[in-house]
């Protein structure tokens, strides 16, 4: 029966196939394709793709996908239709890595750059950018209510941060902070750097995972919930934080009704949209501490690309997409695609061209300075939005510092470890 | 006289009531479509600012419409949904109105066991399907990448909702003696069924397309699975460039979003006619 | 004709839902079997390693206390909204066949919410509750209406029920509409003839006559509330504070986001047996009333 029935549609499937006249492509040129994750430079890159098709002889096509990039990658390799350059996440390619990327070790490269992703030995990850996370700052808006020069720098600590809030709010901005309700910001962006700025992270999210951590008794976390506590003190949806929209907070900030949001870089695409000020930019996020980590943003490479390693993908293909990797890299006019036309801050020291929004400036300036701390790229892929959860609680005032603590607490206990 | 009146005046007051509790139904259904009306003609800043202001800050403008038609390929998107739709909606009407008149009509196990399987099948969530569809259709039999593939698997995917209304409409509303009449005259089943059957059914097959011919033509996950390719793209695929996790520019969505209802409207307000027809005058006439 | 010879049988039956069953099976039974081979894998979804691993994703799901308080928040809305949303359609096709002036006008309106999707509705909902309800709300001072319901749980949740009854109700309508106009209108005049108003007619002969729209609209409409997914995601993405989750959307993140795609499945199938369930016990219920009607 069964047999019968695949035949039956097997026929059906064939006779569709026949009927419909496939697109014809010229064989003498290769075709690769590339999957883009990162949506706000999709419209650029696909007229770069058109020029650089024409320009090198190969056909280049760009997609993208408003899917999850795990969940778009999975239905690709599972219809055996992946593509040749995909772009995900850092997280990504450690799972994806290992069975479908191939090894970039010998490409030049490699040198180049600290922020390639290495997995067991080969390079499978080329960083597209870089990114860190901070808060973000309308300068205009600050020196325009104080009426004195703003310098961010003056304002790693909290006590002078809540200094310089207090003024601003004499000033007349009453409620200078926006505060993104969002679980991906919370407990993906500013939850993790209570890790990454722990002294030997690996070995404390091993704590967090045999549940031997103290989490309300931990400085670092205390730290950076007290910054956060005054964040939410002086946030303008403070009686609705959680229902707060996160266009409507990027736009007072853009604008200047705010002054303060903790965001990262990529926010920039948000804020454009907007009539933003002329001086913004990033500074770290303002702690009590002694340990430094007040005085530089958290971040490193994002968006990775790698090249498929699978049969769909032939080795004249593999050779275009390597030779498009190293045309981003060292071709005159792939460095100021990267860095003019998609507005990133290169992952790669031998582009040396300014970067053209203020808060990537700010990203380039930490990182060329070594102040960047490194992002921690194995939590687990539920940990977001579990521990999310429990965030915009804290957030909502449903539960206090202690409760906060115990639930995330309880989260790492829960789950299996990710190994690297 | 005096009664006729009176009854007159009640039907007056109880017409003016329904018409007021048709017109406030009316106004909070319409409502978030006429703030869609209102922003697709502003830009980001003004539509985050105040969606309820009717021209924003930065004038008005009709900037979004080409904007969203040059950035999705808005033509040929509009050429790949209407074929798909069109073709996958007059499939699905034959087959399911087919299917059902045989499933009511025969109290074959075949028939039962059809007609369950279809029922349960309504049930199940697309996520289930999804990754084993790729995997056998893209992963075995490499099929993925044609219009008619997804034309099939749209028609797949809609018989049981199509035969399950179809199976309604034929159980309650056509009369087994007619049937019985025109085998009387000689007329073998299939042709009883195009002549006798069939145009009975107008209503629900007015319905079940306008219903379908929807669901096609908005559907976003399937097509997405299916057509790979830029050149294939129907209007939901092409539109979501404009959707980032990050960034989402709502005016370009709205734009995108009134261009591809447009379509679906005329074909409701044409279809309606049908609907409305009603079956019974169809009968005495037929 | 020999009507009852098997070779007739089968030649009907593959005249008339040959290509139905051919179809059917294809799309649907099929991937389906496949899918529910993949729940006895760990696969994450992408890997090119599928190891066997019993029924341990059925242990993992039963044990996933998320997903079965997902179900039971699924259940609450589900019930409300499913009654909602058809006292609402069925209320605006009887207005609408009521022969009121400009009623296709007032159907076609009543229809528009399904053609919204996505983001946009999502959007539109947000600045609905969360700005334009507010500041009646602070206007008018009532405590109530000033903090945006989509921050507290219940709040949420009433949210996403008034949402999906704007939007299915104009579907049902369509097929109540089509229910109305199946009633011959010479039963309703003679109905009318013999002494009742419009009112005992309608719910004395109409609404026994529509049993198959109210089995249809019924079960459309548990399907669908209980498989909910696209409101949910755009409306409130679980928030707050992942109290808004419903089942399906704990399904897909279970599979695609935490990457435990066995889970997942094996979770969806326990979501397709209990709505599948449901579902044909309303329509077997429906079924069996008509029969004696």
């Amino acid at each position: 029966m069964k047999k019968k029935v695949s035949l039956a549609m097997a026929a059906a499937m064939a006779a569709s196939v026949m009927t419909v006249s496939a697109p014809v492509m010229a064989e003498e040129n290769v075709a690769i394709t590339i999957f883009n994750s990162k949506m706000e430079i999709q419209t650029v890159l696909e007229s770069k793709a058109a020029e650089y098709s024409a320009e090198k002889g190969v056909d280049v096509q760009v997609y993208y996908s408003n899917d999850t990039v795990a969940a778009h990658m999975g239905t690709r390799y599972a219809s055996n239709d992946p593509y040749t350059l995909s772009m995900v996440d850092a997280k990504d390619i450690y799972s994806l890595g290992p069975d479908h990327a191939i090894d970039l070790s010998d490409q030049d490269w490699v040198k180049d750059t600290v922020h390639a992703i290495e997995v067991d030995g080969k390079v499978l990850g080329f960083p597209v950018c870089v990114e860190a996370r901070g808060i973000i700052y309308n300068k205009d808006a600050i020196e325009a209510t104080t009426g004195k020069e703003f310098v961010p720098t003056d304002y790693a600590t909290l006590d002078a941060f809540k200094g310089l809030l207090d003024e601003l709010v004499a000033g007349g901005m009453t409620t200078p902070v926006g505060i993104m309700k969002e679980d991906w910001s919370l407990a993906g962006h500013f939850l993790p750097e209570i890790y990454e700025e722990q002294e030997d992270v690996d070995a404390f999210v091993a704590t967090l995972y045999d549940g031997t951590a103290d989490l309300a008794n931990n400085a670092k976390f205390n730290a950076k919930m007290d910054t956060f506590d005054v964040l939410m003190a002086n946030n303008y949806a403070k009686d609705y934080a959680i229902a707060a929209e996160r266009n409507v907070t990027e736009q007072m900030l853009a604008e200047g009704q705010i002054a303060f949001m903790f965001g990262g870089n990529w926010d920039w695409s948000v804020i454009n949209q907007y009539d933003y000020s002329e001086n913004m930019g990033m500074m770290p996020v303002p702690q009590n501490t002694e340990d430094g980590t007040n005085t530089k943003l958290v971040g490193g490479g994002s968006k990775y690309f790698f090249i498929d390693s699978s049969d769909n993908t032939s080795d004249a293909q593999r050779q275009a997409a390597k030779d498009f990797l190293n045309w981003l890299v060292y071709d005159e006019a792939g460095q100021s695609f990267v860095v003019n036309d998609c507005a990133l801050v290169p992952a790669f020291s031998n582009n040396t061209l300014e970067v053209s929004d203020p808060l990537g400036q700010s990203v380039k300036a930490y990182s060329d300075a070594g102040n960047l701390i490194p992002n921690y790229n194995y939590l687990p892929d539920d940990h977001y939005s579990r521990c999310g959860a429990s965030f915009q609680k804290y957030l909502a005032g449903q539960i206090d510092r202690a409760g906060f603590a115990s639930e995330v607490e309880a989260y790492w206990a829960s789950t299996t470890p990710v190994e690297h | 006289m005096d009664e006729n009146k009176k009854a007159a005046r009640k039907k007056v007051v109880a017409h003016g009531f329904m018409m007021a509790l048709l017109i406030v139904l009316f106004v909070i259904f319409i409502f978030p479509f006429i703030l869609v009306l209102i922003n697709v003609f502003k830009n980001m800043g003004d539509i985050t600012s105040d969606p309820l202001a009717l021209i924003g800050a930065h004038g008005f403008t009709l900037q979004n419409f080409p904007n969203a038609m040059k950035s999705m390929g808005f033509w040929g998107a509009f050429g790949n949904s209407l074929i798909v739709t069109v073709t996958s909606t007059v499939l699905t009407l034959l087959i399911a109105a087919m299917a059902a008149f045989v499933i009511v009509r025969n109290k074959w196990l075949a028939c039962t066991l059809l007609f369950s399987g279809m029922i349960a099948s309504m049930v199940i969530p697309f996520q289930v399907l999804m990754i084993p569809l790729v995997s056998l259709y893209g992963g075995v039999f490499g099929v993925l990448n044609h219009r008619v593939t997804l034309i099939l698997m749209h028609v797949g995917f809609s018989l049981s909702m199509a035969t399950f209304m179809f199976h309604g409409a034929i159980h309650t509303n056509i009369p087994l003696e007619l049937e019985e009449a025109a085998y009387i005259d000689g007329c073998t089943r299939w042709q009883t069924y195009w002549k006798i059957v069939f145009p009975l059914l107008k209503p629900t097959i007015a319905t079940v397309a306008i219903i379908d011919a929807m669901a096609f033509w908005n559907d976003y996950l399937l097509p997405s699975l299916v057509l790979g390719r830029k050149e294939l793209y129907t209007i939901p695929i092409a539109t979501q460039v404009f959707y980032g996790a990050y960034s989402t520019d709502m005016g370009l969505v709205m734009a995108a979003l009134l261009l591809a209802m447009l379509p679906i409207l005329i074909l409701y307000l044409f279809l309606q006619r049908y609907i409305v027809e009603g079956v019974t005058s169809g009968a005495v006439k037929g | 004709m020999k009507r009852n010879t098997m070779s007739y049988k089968i030649q009907q039956y593959v005249m008339f839902a040959g290509l139905a069953t051919v179809l059917f099976l294809a799309v649907v039974i099929i991937p389906l079997i496949y899918g529910l081979y993949l729940t006895f894998t760990s696969w994450d979804g992408v890997s090119t390693q599928r190891p066997f691993v019993g029924i341990a994703n059925y242990i993992a799901a039963f044990k996933d206390a998320a997903f079965w308080q997902a179900l039971g928040r699924t259940f609450i809305y589900s019930a409300i909204a499913v009654i909602m949303v058809n006292v609402v359609a069925f209320l605006l096709a009887y207005l609408v066949t009521s022969g009121i002036k400009g009623q296709n006008f007032f159907r076609a309106g009543f229809f528009i919410p399904n053609l919204i999707g996505g983001i946009v509705l999502g959007y539109v909902w947000q600045f609905v509750f969360n700005r334009a309800i507010t500041s009646i709300g602070r206007a008018l001072s009532i405590s109530s209406l000033s903090i945006p319901w989509l921050s507290t749980p219940n709040g949420a949740m009433a949210c996403l029920i008034i949402v999906s009854v704007w939007q299915y109700a104009g579907y049902m309508m369509l097929i109540y509409v089509a229910g109305f106009m199946s009633v011959s209108k010479s039963l309703m005049e003679a109905a009318q003839i013999d002494g009742c108003t419009k009112t005992q007619a309608t719910i004395n002969v109409t609404v026994p006559l529509m049993r198959a729209s109210f089995v249809q609209c019924l079960f459309l409409s548990i399907t669908r509330c209980f498989m909910v997914y696209d409101v949910n995601l755009s409306l409130t993405k679980g928030e707050p504070f992942g109290s808004s989750v419903m089942a399906a959307m704990h399904v897909y993140n279970q599979a695609f986001t935490y990457r435990n795609y066995g889970t997942g499945q094996a979770e969806a199938l326990i979501l397709f047996v209990v709505c599948a369930v449901v579902g044909v016990t309303q329509v077997y219920i429906g079924k069996k009333g008509e029969v004696e009607a």
